[in-house]
């Protein structure tokens, strides 16, 4: 067979091919992944490649897993079903976001200076992870583990002051925000919901809750 | 796209109905349960890598394109990218027994089956044109998620030989195949 060397063309397909059988190394798995992110030409030829060889998932026979329905439902619709209840209810008399943010700017004039706390974000079976901490005049929350939202969707913050609607803190769009601190103390929840890129745009959680943690005293 | 149920549920995913969900959960999680077990060769690790994959179909439903493949080709990829991810985390070594055994196992199965379907002789034909130790190659890294690195050591070359010898015969299967 001719050994002559493959064009730049010929090396992006055969990296693409390389990619969907399973061949890379972790280091240049990872680099192909945030290819196909970044360069839909590139991602476009790891389809064709899926494509080319999906008659080899023929060979894969089916096995009957036990039903994982429920904990699947359980780690995507999680436990905050009972939080976001109050929410709800919080919400019908208040309406839109303006009004929750005049609500968030009273409760900063009259909240004591906050003492430094942090929070665990998580939701039972689900591999997201978040955790938050404020020091000083900042609140700081990072994902520890699982995935971002995808390209068209964004992780959205809230903070939630008892059975108060939850205000919106910002859009988590890389894996850290850093922002001004609000006034919070032990025992306020923060929740991260899962809202189309640009966030939600009724002022209110409007995608499932991801994770839910409640601020504690360090 | 022609008949493609799974496509259809995950358009009614994208815009978040459950049902739908349900739905594509009972058509596709014993296919993949399949994919998974065969490829983590361990059935708890499957399970839960099983849960982890359908929290990404809901999560990244409106990601799959129609006009770029079938549902069930996305859903399978889906499945085994994150078995390969799991695979190259826990051991990028050469010592993998089982996945090599496995390899073993699949080798005249894949063919067999595929001639015996008519419809997919297209691949098969095309893998036939490929050495055969090198068909032989790609296909277990198909099926089972072996590395460069496991198959260099099966195949007692060095690894840039293989990889070589690899990237030629999937530029050679492409040629073939005309896609």
């Amino acid at each position: 067979m001719s050994d002559a060397p493959l064009t730049p063309h010929q090396e992006d397909q055969a990296l693409a091919g390389e990619y969907v059988v399973g061949l890379l190394a972790l280091p240049d798995r990872i680099a192909a992944e945030a290819r196909i992110k970044a360069d839909p030409a590139f991602a476009d030829l790891v389809a064709n490649w899926e494509t080319r060889l999906e008659d080899l998932n023929d060979d894969y026979d089916e096995v009957q897993p036990p039903n994982l329905l429920p904990a699947i439902e359980a780690r995507l619709f999680p436990q905050a079903a009972a939080v976001r209840k109050s929410w709800f209810t919080g919400l019908m008399g208040l309406g839109l976001g303006t009004v929750a943010a005049l609500g968030l700017a009273a409760f900063l004039l009259l909240s004591p200076p906050s003492p430094t706390m942090t929070a665990t974000l998580t939701a039972d079976a689900s591999p997201l992870r978040y955790e938050a901490a404020i020091a000083g005049t900042e609140l700081t929350i990072t994902r520890v583990a699982g995935d971002a939202a995808n390209a068209n969707q964004v992780h959205q913050l809230w903070l939630i002051a008892g059975d108060n609607a939850p205000v919106s803190l910002g859009l988590i769009t890389g894996n850290t925000l850093t922002i001004a601190a609000p006034a919070a103390a032990a025992g306020f929840v923060l929740a991260i919901s899962l809202e189309p890129a640009g966030g939600s745009t009724t002022g209110a959680p409007t995608g499932p809750v991801l994770v839910v943690g409640k601020l504690a005293k360090i | 796209m022609i008949d493609d149920p799974i496509a259809s549920l995950l358009s009614l995913i994208t815009a978040q109905d459950r049902a739908a969900f349900k739905t594509l959960y009972n058509a596709s999680s014993a296919k993949l349960m399949g994919v998974l077990l065969r490829m983590l060769g361990n059935r708890s690790e499957a399970e839960d890598a099983l849960q982890e994959v359908f929290t990404r179909v809901w999560l990244r439903a409106g990601r799959f394109d129609a006009s770029k493949g079938r549902g069930m080709t996305w859903l399978i990829a889906i499945a085994r990218n994150l078995a390969i991810d799991r695979i190259r985390s826990r051991h990028d070594t050469v010592d993998d027994e089982d996945a090599i055994a496995a390899v073993v196992d699949t080798a005249p199965r894949a063919e067999s089956k595929l001639i015996a379907q008519g419809e997919a002789r297209r691949i098969t034909d095309c893998f036939a044109t490929l050495e055969p130790d090198r068909a032989e190659a790609l296909r277990g890294a198909y099926l089972t998620g072996l590395s460069y690195i496991d198959l260099a050591a099966r195949h007692a070359v060095p690894l840039n030989t293989m990889r070589t010898w690899l990237r030629r015969s999937l530029t050679k299967l492409k040629e073939c195949m005309e896609l």
